[in-house]
């Protein structure tokens, strides 16, 4: 039976082509991945490993260790007696610390580098990181740059850079060096100067070491050197050799890796799942085609186990064959990823491709199941081919499909109709958290009813837009015909595209719909040109920056990106000095974003001077704390604006610009059922309340959050909070564009650090991001769409066999070459474009839905131009496809079709 | 050759449509030649209904479809009207087909999606002709398939089928008309009848028919039968009947 099997497959193997492709494509994926991935995270580890492993020993202030929760307290960071002590120890060879404070480096236009400023740090006689170019700083006017920050600077080693002194007095040092910091997260988001030591002191004020570095002595094990420093350092301390910091360093940055691998097995699964409806799809067809032989094979004596058996023993030898094969492209693929995209994901140093046993494994394995899973229902339809098939004389199915079951219509109606439900489920219940994930749920019972309800559609699409075709000529009247035959075959072949357009389509209207909502927000109601804050005063807010929006749930910046809640009773003196060397421990134990520094009086007053600019806006913000220290709700005020004019808000009840002194606008979430008229007070600390009455309740989530204020109450509320946070600045009317911006630059000349941002900037890296994310997703989304337009080709081409006789026919009443070539394009083309139209019908449906149940008032946005596209592409897929089969079928010779019975 | 040189039949003498000179059709087939037509001179006039017969192999199948320009002849010749149609390129072909000539196949004549009517008017479609309405009518008429127009193949009798077939290859008035083994797969009554509409459209239209058969019976609808063997033209007969048919065809199978 094995060879009978065999036998037909080398018989038929130019039919298995396709399928053999779209097997390979989706275990490329897979495999790509796990190569692409393992590289990715040995890299990572080499370059962590490398630098942790130059030392025995390193301890660092408890508390400190990256990623970890952190206690609440302060880390204290190590005093020079301290390290004179370890070095004194007998299992310490040698030691050295690692100072580390802050410090602004001016960019090349002089403006502070980066949204908080770089690590500065002296690294010790012995430290785990040396020059990786040129050499360390040895004095006072010199300075080694991480690689990271020389890149983002356009620095080399030789160049003069500017670096500002704890009292922003600019000094000017040459580069010497650039030192590699790998993925230690104390550098990789900030970026790090370094200095001597006596510099860097002076250039940060710091005096502690942030960690100390220890080479065991002659004959001393690491873990001898790890545990006397230990013994020695007592509980402020944690010790680690230099092995076990690298290897938990790697550790935590591995996570990055996993989640990338993730994303990307995600994709793959997508794939595979696309392969798997291709293979389905080919292998019913192939035993549609195949009814009398098998026939033959049960009148010769197969029992319908033998049957059964061969059809799956062919599916697990063209599975196995595909999924070799697909491994080798893998491997390939993922060897390219890591050389490529290594640099890109920031992997410092370079090592061999990983090849780890598990890639090969998974992908044989994952391509043979899939396989041969999804030729189980064709076999089992193969089991019931009777064998007086065999004696028929038109076995195979040239005949029309039945009609659809009513037991179909009734299961996808009912599919439609509880995917609706669920939708209006999220509307009603508004913006949840678990919105997304109910929507995503009848998106996918959506999909089970365009599955169970495929050929139905199919045939009254076809029916629909049949009408016009028809009229266009004997080949696309065929085709229209041609394409309801078997609209089961025709329905498989069509949702594998389906499956990718869905995504594609939603992903770019959720996508859409975000960009038009944030342009809402910027333009409409809150319209500013610049927004101009000081530099965070420490770093970790790029890493940590969820923590901040977890602590007060409904907040979100007004305008921007940029946070500026608040938390109070934070001195803003206490962020700028020594406690900059925790960012971690810092920000996990501080309930809010880091505080900006107050700005200058005389940049507003210098701001509202110039005639360019309409409006001024200074925003403030405290937290309102209870007794215990708790935050309860943020309090905002903007002078210079008119509430409801300036700024506004979707609305509850009530009205913005009854806003002022002793009448507050709150948000929804923090109204806590309070409405328009009622009293709310904010505590004054002294034992007094300021009670302000409610005049608008706003939606929660935009512009306005919190409660906003009059500037005169929050003075009284907060007295100690004098300073505007952020200035908003808003040009006048019909203002020279370069003018304007001449006239922000020249208020914050004198003021280096401050940041100033043009609205039409953010937006534009918004927009940015946002398409690059598209374009990946789009590219990863690919790879399934690729393969379901193999399927539809190899359905084709299927057919086309099928139908040689009538091709050949067809040639003999006279229809010409190109003629038979455009009715199977047209067919093609008619059945992607139906799987893409259901597609973007499902996307823009679900992904208005997932927007709606995430982004309140998202402001719905059909992306018509990238639609059109698709379109487009799916007409483009549809004439691929039918390339070969549409060639084979025209250069068939009539007369060698016609006798062939 | 054991007769004269095809003797026109005076009653449908001039001019003959389709004149074939020389025709050979070699097929190699690895070690050896095969030759399918080795040498045929052969004309058919208007009007006139022909049969080719011959034993299996003679290469009746292959001379209609040199005939008929769905097959290139090795050398030779073959006019149909005034227009040589060896030589001409596939795409010259296929219009000369698709304007001049109908077609009848022994099976799997129609397309199984389409419906009878769109069956027959099919290639007045493809060439985007007008429809003679008149004689759409007068031959649905005589194939007796008015209350059938609607129906799906699939849902017609064998014979029926074969009517559709007919009634589309006479639609157009083609110039000729070639009929490959048309009642092969029928019974004897529904070949009867197809076989008595080809008759009579030779007749009554002034069509000219060429079939292919290898049943006596079926030739003996024809005006005049021309014998195949070993790939050369070795007799004929006019007004035959079933009998002639069937000794002649005997005598060449023993020969």
């Amino acid at each position: 039976m094995l060879r009978t099997t065999l036998a037909g497959l080398r018989l038929h193997r130019s039919r298995y082509v396709t399928t053999v492709l779209a097997i390979l494509l989706g275990v490329m994926f897979v495999s790509g991945t796990m190569v692409f991935a393992d590289t990715l995270e040995a890299s990572y580890e080499k370059s962590v490993m490398g630098s942790a492993t130059s030392v025995d020993a390193i301890a660092v202030p408890a508390g400190k260790e990256p990623g970890s929760a952190a206690e609440p307290e302060d880390p204290v960071p190590f005093t020079d007696e301290q390290l004179d002590r370890v070095r004194e120890l007998p299992e310490v060879a040698e030691a050295g610390g690692t100072l580390r404070g802050q410090a602004v480096l001016l960019d090349s236009e002089g403006r502070a580098s980066g949204f908080a400023p770089p690590a500065a740090l002296a690294l010790g006689e012995v430290s785990r990181f040396s020059a990786d170019e040129g050499a360390l700083p040895s004095g006072g006017d010199e300075i080694a740059l991480a690689t990271s920050t020389a890149e983002q600077n356009g620095f080399a080693v030789g160049d003069t850079v500017t670096v500002l002194d704890p009292e922003e007095d600019k000094r000017e040092f040459t580069v010497t060096g650039l030192v590699n910091f790998g993925v230690d997260p104390n550098y990789s988001y900030t970026g790090a100067l370094v200095f001597d030591r006596a510099t860097a002191r002076e250039m940060t004020g710091v005096s502690d070491y942030a960690e100390i570095d220890v080479l065991a002595a002659e004959g001393r094990t690491d873990e001898e050197a790890a545990e006397a420093v230990a013994a020695e350092l007592g509980d402020g301390a944690e010790v680690r050799t230099g092995e076990a910091f690298g290897l938990e360093m790697a550790e935590n940055s591995g996570g990055n890796t996993e989640m990338l691998r993730i994303a990307l097995l995600l994709f793959a699964f997508i794939a595979m799942f696309v392969a798997g409806i291709v293979i389905y799809n080919t292998f019913a067809i192939l035993i549609a085609q195949r009814q009398r032989e098998l026939a033959l094979l049960r009148c010769v004596g197969a029992r319908r186990g033998q049957v059964f058996r061969s059809v799956l023993a062919e599916s697990a030898v063209v599975g196995l064959v595909a999924s070799a094969l697909g491994v080798l492209a893998g491997v390939g693929i993922g060897m390219a990823g890591a050389a490529f995209g290594g640099p890109l994901l920031g992997t410092g140093s370079s090592v061999a491709v990983v090849i780890a046993p598990p890639a090969i494994l998974v992908g044989l394995a994952v391509g043979t199941v899939v396989t041969v899973a999804s030729a189980l229902v064709p076999a089992t339809r193969a089991t019931r081919v009777s064998p007086l098939a065999a004696l028929r004389t038109s076995a195979t199915a040239a005949g029309l499909e039945k009609g659809t079951g009513w037991v179909r219509v009734v299961l996808g109606l009912l599919a439609f109709a509880v995917s609706a439900a669920l939708v209006t489920l999220t509307q009603v219940s508004g913006p949840t958290q678990m919105g997304p994930v109910v929507v995503t749920g009848a998106a996918l019972v959506a999909f089970v009813g365009v599955v169970v309800l495929g050929p139905l559609l199919v045939r009254g699409i076809v029916r629909v837009v049949g009408v016009p075709l028809r009229r266009m000529g004997v080949p696309s009247m065929l085709a229209v015909d041609n394409s309801v035959r078997s609209p089961r075959r025709a329905a498989t072949a069509m949702i594998a595209l389906t499956v990718g357009a869905t995504l594609i389509t939603g992903y770019s209207v959720v996508s859409a719909s975000v960009e038009s909502t944030m342009t809402r927000m910027l333009e409409e109601e809150f319209p500013v040109d610049y927004e101009i804050s000081s530099q965070l005063a420490m770093d970790g807010n790029g890493t940590g920056g969820g923590t901040g929006e977890e602590a007060d749930g409904a907040e979100e910046a007004p305008a921007e990106g940029e946070p500026a809640p608040e938390e109070a009773g934070d001195a803003p003196s206490e962020s700028s000095d020594g406690s900059a060397d925790e960012p971690e421990a810092e920000a996990a134990a501080a309930p809010g974003p880091p505080r900006q520094p107050a700005l200058p009086d005389e940049v507003r007053a210098d701001l509202e001077s110039r005639s360019v600019l309409d409006a001024v806006i200074g925003f403030r913000s405290r937290y309102v704390q209870d007794e215990d220290g708790a935050l309860l709700y943020p309090v905002y005020t903007y002078s210079g604006a008119e509430i409801g004019v300036d700024i506004t808000s979707d609305l509850v009840e009530g009205d913005l610009t009854e806003v002022g002194p002793g009448r507050a606008a709150v948000a929804e979430g923090y109204a806590d059922g309070a409405g328009v008229g009622d009293t709310l007070t904010i505590p004054l600390g002294d034992g007094q309340e300021l009670s302000l009455e409610i005049v608008a309740v706003v939606e929660d989530m935009q512009n306005l959050s919190g409660v906003t204020v009059d500037e005169e109450d929050f003075t009284e509320a907060f007295p100690e909070a004098d300073g505007d946070e952020a200035l908003f600045v808003r040009a006048a009317e019909g203002a020279d564009a370069a003018e304007v911006r001449e006239a922000v630059y020249t208020a914050v000349d004198d003021h280096p650090t401050l940041q100033v941002m043009s609205v039409a900037e953010i937006k534009n890296q918004f927009n940015e991001m946002m398409d690059i994310a598209f374009y990946t997703i789009a590219a990863m989304l690919g790879l399934a769409i690729i393969i379901a337009v193999f399927g539809i080709s190899n359905t084709m081409a299927l057919s086309v066999l099928e139908r040689t006789r009538e091709s050949a026919l067809l040639r003999a009443l006279g229809l010409a070459r190109g003629q038979l070539r455009r009715m199977l394009s047209m067919e093609a083309v008619l059945l992607c474009l139906i799987g893409a139209g259901i597609g973007i019908v499902l996307g823009v449906v679900f992904g208005w839905a997932a927007g709606d149940a995430t982004l309140p008032d998202m402001v719905f946005s059909v992306p018509v131009g990238q639609i059109a596209l698709f379109i487009a592409l799916a007409v483009v897929a549809g004439l691929l496809a039918a390339v070969l089969p549409a060639r084979r079928a025209a250069a068939t010779s009539i007369t060698g079709a016609l006798a062939s019975e | 050759m054991t007769e004269s040189p095809v003797k026109p039949n005076p009653a449908v003498a001039p001019p003959p449509v389709v004149v074939a000179r020389g025709l050979t059709k070699t097929y190699d087939t690895g070690d050896s030649q095969v030759h399918a037509l080795a040498g045929v001179d052969v004309e058919f006039h208007r009007g006139a209904f022909t049969a080719i017969m011959g034993p299996s192999g003679s290469g009746k199948s292959t001379l209609m479809h040199c005939l008929a320009g769905l097959d290139v002849p090795t050398s030779g010749t073959v006019h149909l009207g005034r227009t040589q149609i060896t030589g001409l390129r596939d795409a010259e072909l296929t219009l000369l087909r698709r304007d001049r000539i109908g077609f009848i196949f022994q099976s799997f004549n129609l397309l199984p999606m389409l419906t009878a009517e769109q069956n027959i008017l099919l290639p007045s479609q493809i060439a985007r002709r007008g429809i003679d309405k008149a004689r759409f009518d007068h031959i649905i008429d005589v194939v007796g398939l008015r209350d059938r127009l609607h129906h799906l193949p699939a849902k017609l009798s064998g014979g029926q089928q074969q009517r559709v077939a007919v009634a589309r290859a006479l639609l157009n008035a083609p110039e000729v008309v070639y009929a490959d083994e048309p009642t092969g797969n029928l019974d004897s009554r529904s070949g009867t009848e197809v076989l008595r509409f080809l008759r009579d459209s030779a007749r009554d239209l002034n069509q000219t028919v060429v079939m292919v058969t290898h049943d006596p019976v079926a030739a003996s609808y024809a005006d005049r039968v021309v014998f195949l063997r070993d790939g050369r033209l070795v007799d004929e007969v006019a007004e035959p009947t079933a009998e002639l048919v069937s000794a002649r065809l005997l005598k060449l199978e023993e020969g």
